[in-house]
């Protein structure tokens, strides 16, 4: 029965009160552990598929008489655009229409920072797409700008009042300890630079709109445009069979999908607008950069009695701002917390969520204080860890938390620490640092799904969720045939399409399975239950004798043995139809994942290269669905971590506030030379608390602890503190000459 | 845009030349190099590697397993990543242009003919330490590195010069870095057998990066040449002179730590 309740819903760290309809769960959870299907490694359904080039992604879309769209971009960090001349375009070869300012939501007079979408143009290829963008004659009023986030605050330029939090006497609590340690730490910017450039293709049909778009949210884009077009979201719809990768960095439908539908309406035609590699690393939006004062202070046996954190979020022009303190707050016992943040509004691109917004950042800078305060008491780091575990969510009961499982497992991961330090030679140091990770991904209501069952014996799971490439297809074809009792390749899921499915999640905040996949379970309960109900009818016995093994439909007395399709057959053009929907979250709980890592590096002192040489991961998120699928999720948050940690820059200019590095030669992700062994451990104990399945989201946890056991590992090795996000060579030989006392490099 | 493809010297007038183009197709499409016919030289550019002589066609793949000396495989084997060495040749990476991003993103600097060096003012952390006081961008050639410390000599469609003098520092006269005239194209390089020889380089991530200091060593008899990539508009031969003479900007005082320490190793890895 639907259910009308009140409660908190949670994305990516951000709250808010809703009014939601769910629906009972009433199914149990499987015993934990490896089942016949759900716990044990599935390649995903579309391996071959996407090997093959077969998999249609948003960039493989050609529609008959499809045009190209360019986006026109601010030269400048901060203008007006006095007066737009689209009519130089119009007069290029191959264009067909243009728009400018406030033509589509999206494109507008005020440029923020250099790369903000001013006009776009439709022409019969890319080429001339570009021509004519370049061709659009614009007056500029240039206006002052600020890119230093300290002056922004200083200056009082803000995305909304600073947000404060204070628990306990942190004054007090600093006075009385025994040792404080206080730092400065900073993060940088850091891009997503999904494979896909975030790009779209619009085509009106009648006063419909298909939106094929590489999204983490079709039912968003939807919504979104929808409401930007001023058309029913029944007229919308939004198709996104595979992604080429999104991180957080496509939520919302953008620029680029509003100029396409705008300008498929004005030509009658389909419009492609998709942003280059250098549009996307200007204007695709980014991780903010952070700078973090700390304080930690501890009583001499190790238990930490204040933590206090003045941060500034340096958000660029556009964004949200993310819980930097997060990590502050949650994840030691500490009785005396205060924490203060700023948010800098500065002529710089947006800020769009990242994997874990907030968390990452704040973690690093939390995780290394928490090392130095260790080494000043001479304790070690994982008793440091273990000591001051938290017990409750600033009050709020856990759902459930094994993070003193994952130490327990990391002591033999910690214990290499002796053999690798002494591994030690002349050039090269070896240590081992580790760090722990609190994070949500519980996901929550609503989310819908339906399982479709035909006399082939075959069954579809139909849900309009989105796989942005984690692997969740697989999960949900894993979960419907365990509960329908079928091997995988049983099953099909049919997703990334509004018009041809319910409602489920956007993928972010680690929410695709713990959300969908609850969902996903009864649709397969609800079919399972009909089959149940016909064979009873057929074979004359109680349906509750009557199971689905093997493909088998088994009595419990094991006089029945009906192979599952030869029965199905009899359905003829009748289906099976189940539907199932997302329960609520436990109420009164906090549903957060846990993990730890321990990493080893190498670090040449002569040279300041870092290798990150070993990483293992142990992490808490419940039952796991697929393990190779999760491990595939760990190896890939670990390697984009070292890659922010350790390579990745982006650099602005400071005079004119423009992207310097617009090419991966200068923006540099890790290789797969740069990437370690990764040891992935899971400790797999469905949450009893969430939903039919017990599964948290795995998606974000792993980049969460990374940079910081990498900065802990290089103490280790070397004696040097690092502060600053990337630990490039310069980073690493100031801080090494800092450790000898020599006076760094100017 | 025509494509031409001449099949012998004497059908040279004009035009860009494109070998690989993994240099020339980038400048291209971001509007640096401008051109109305693309002329490829494949066809008449020594392609191989034949009693020390390189044809100035072939790819950095191929020299990476040829019998060349050390620091020329090395600096192969290190440069780009294996698509592009399979693409890239050795004449064209001895003219390549410079990684500094305000010149590819055609800032008016001085290499573009302008007044000012952006960098110098602005972000210049991977810049020059040497010869920088007109222009601070760094030159990304592995392999001329080598190639200067080899001391090889090139052979062009007009003359024959030491890989030394293809180079120029610019000056506000002339902002070219490199002597190459119009038309003329690199055809081969000779390089003198040694006795020995190393490439190091430091990049930030372990492949598929221009060098921030690249360090190559040749000993010859009692004689050993030093040459460095990114660190000087040009490549940089350390003649006479020491690192200690390195002037580094405010941000690239590292690099003159790992060019010290690099060539420390480089000399002890010679013997």
């Amino acid at each position: 029965m639907a259910r009308l309740i009140r409660t908190e819903k949670e994305v990516e760290g951000r709250f808010e009160e809703v009014w939601l309809v769910v629906e009972e769960d009433p199914l149990s959870q499987w015993p934990a552990g490896p089942r016949d299907v759900v716990g044990r490694a599935a390649t995903r359904k579309d391996a071959l598929e996407r090997v093959r080039g077969e998999a249609r992604f948003t960039a493989d879309i050609r529609l008959p008489g499809m045009l190209h769209a360019a986006v026109l971009r601010s030269p400048y960090a901060h203008a007006r655009a006095a007066r737009v001349d689209l009519a130089p375009a119009l007069a290029l070869p191959g264009v067909r229409a243009a728009i400018g300012p406030d033509d589509a939501p999206g494109l507008e007079t005020e440029a923020g920072y250099v790369g903000a979408p001013v006009a776009a143009v439709a022409a019969e290829t890319d080429a001339q797409a570009r021509a004519g963008a370049a061709a659009i004659a614009v007056e500029w009023e240039q206006l002052e700008i600020v890119v230093d986030p300290e002056e922004a605050v200083e200056r009082g330029l803000l995305h909304g009042e600073p947000e404060r939090y204070e628990r306990g006497d942190f004054d007090d609590a600093v006075a009385h300890a025994d040792v404080v340690v206080e730092g400065t730490y900073t993060t940088s910017v850091v891009l997503h630079n999904a494979l896909e450039t975030h790009q779209s293709v619009c085509e009106w049909v009648g006063d419909r709109l298909d939106v094929y778009t590489s999204t983490q949210y079709v039912w968003g884009v939807r919504e979104e445009v929808a409401k930007g077009l001023g058309i029913a979201p029944d007229k919308v719809r939004v198709v996104c069979e595979y992604m080429g990768g999104g991180f957080g960095a496509k939520n919302s439908a953008g620029e680029f999908t509003f100029a396409a539908a705008v300008l498929a309406r004005a030509t009658g035609r389909p419009v492609r607008c998709a942003l280059t590699r250098r549009e996307e690393n200007v204007a695709a939006g980014n991780r903010n950069g952070t700078i973090q004062k700390l304080t930690a202070a501890a009583r001499s046996d190790g238990t930490i009695v204040a933590l206090g954190g003045e941060f500034i979020n340096a958000l660029g022009w556009d964004g949200w701002s993310a819980s930097t303190e997060g990590p502050m707050k949650m994840l030691y016992a500490c009785d005396n917390v205060r924490t203060v943040r700023s948010t800098a509004k500065i002529n710089t691109p947006p800020m769009k969520a990242f994997r874990a917004p907030g968390f990452v950042e704040g973690t690093f800078g939390l995780e290394c204080i928490v090392d130095e305060l260790a080494k000043k008491l001479d304790l070690d780091p994982l008793e440091m860890r273990r000591k001051n575990d938290a017990t409750s969510n600033d009050g709020t009961p856990y759902s459930s938390k094994n993070l003193a499982e994952c130490y327990a497992r990391a002591e033999k991961h910690w214990e290499r620490r002796h053999e690798v330090r002494a591994r030690s030679d002349a050039r090269w140091k070896r240590g081992v640092g580790m760090a722990s990770q609190v994070w949500y991904g519980g996901g929550g209501p609503p989310s819908y799904a339906w399982t479709r069952v035909g006399s082939d014996g075959r069954i579809v799971v139909v849900t309009a969720m989105q796989d942005i490439g984690t692997g969740t297809r697989t999960a949900m074809a894993q979960i419907a045939a365990e509960e329908l009792g079928v091997p995988l390749d049983r099953v099909e899921v049919a997703l990334g399409d509004t018009a041809r499915g319910p409602y489920a999640t956007l993928s972010a905040g680690s929410s695709t399975t713990p959300s969908v996949g609850p969902a996903v379970r009864a649709a397969a309960a609800d079919a399972k239950r009909q089959i149940v109900e016909i064979a009873a009818q057929r074979y004359d016995l109680e349906e509750r004798v009557l199971d689905i093994r093997d493909a088998t439909i088994v009595s419990a007395d094991g006089n029945l043995s009906v192979d599952l399709t030869e029965f199905l057959s009899m359905l003829g053009n009748a289906q099976i139809l189940g539907k199932g929907a997302r329960g609520p979250n436990p109420t009164g709980m906090s549903v957060l994942t846990f993990g730890v890592q321990v990493v080893e590096v190498a670090v040449d002192v002569e040279t300041g290269e870092v290798r990150v040489e070993r990483v293992a991961a142990i992490h808490d998120v419940g039952r796991i669905i697929n393990p190779l699928g999760a491990e595939s999720q760990v190896e890939g948050g670990i390697i984009q971590g070292i890659g922010h940690t350790l390579s990745e820059q982006r650099l602005l200019d400071p005079e004119t506030g423009r992207v310097l590095t617009t090419t991966l030669d200068a923006y540099r992700v890790p290789t797969i030379a740069d990437v370690p062994e990764i040891v992935c451990e899971f400790v797999d104990e469905p949450d009893a608390h969430l939903t039919n399945l017990g599964s948290k989201g795995l998606g974000e946890p792993p980049i969460v602890p990374i940079a910081a056991a990498i900065g802990n590992a290089i103490r280790d090795a070397t004696g040097a503190d690092v502060h600053g996000l990337p630990i490039t060579r310069e980073e690493m030989l100031r801080a090494l000459k800092e450790r000898r006392g020599a006076p760094a490099a100017v | 845009m025509e494509l031409l493809r001449p099949s012998s010297l004497d059908e040279l007038d004009g035009g860009v030349f494109v070998a690989g183009g993994t240099e020339v197709v980038p400048l291209l499409r971001d509007g640096i190099l401008q051109t109305t016919s693309l002329v490829d030289l494949r066809a008449i550019v020594p392609r191989g590697v034949r009693d020390g002589r390189i044809g100035a066609g072939t790819t950095l793949a191929e020299l990476e397993s040829a019998q060349v000396p050390d620091a020329l495989r090395e600096a192969c084997r290190l440069a780009a990543s294996p698509q592009l060495r399979r693409m890239g040749t050795v004449g064209g990476n001895l003219l390549q242009s410079t990684r500094c991003w305000y010149w590819r993103l055609r800032y008016p600097c001085r290499l573009h003919g302008g007044d000012r060096c952006h960098a110098a003012e602005g972000e210049h952390r991977e810049h020059a330490i040497f010869a920088n006081d007109f222009c601070v961008s760094a030159h990304p050639s592995d392999v001329a590195a080598a190639l200067l410390a080899l001391d090889a000599r090139l052979h062009t469609s007009r003359r024959n010069l030491p890989l030394a003098a293809l180079y120029r520092l610019p000056d506000e006269a002339d902002r070219r870095t490199t002597t190459l005239e119009p038309g003329e194209a690199i055809l081969e390089i000779e390089v003198p057998p040694a006795e020995a020889s190393v490439y190091l380089k430091a990049m930030d991530r372990r492949r598929w990066s221009f060098p921030q200091v690249g360090v190559a060593a040749a000993r010859t008899g009692a004689r050993t040449r030093i040459a460095f990539a990114g660190v000087a508009p040009i490549p940089w031969l350390l003649d006479g002179e020491t690192v200690d003479a390195a002037t580094p900007l405010p941000r690239t005082a590292w690099k003159v730590d790992v060019a010290r320490a690099l060539l420390r190793r480089a000399l002890a890895e010679l013997g």
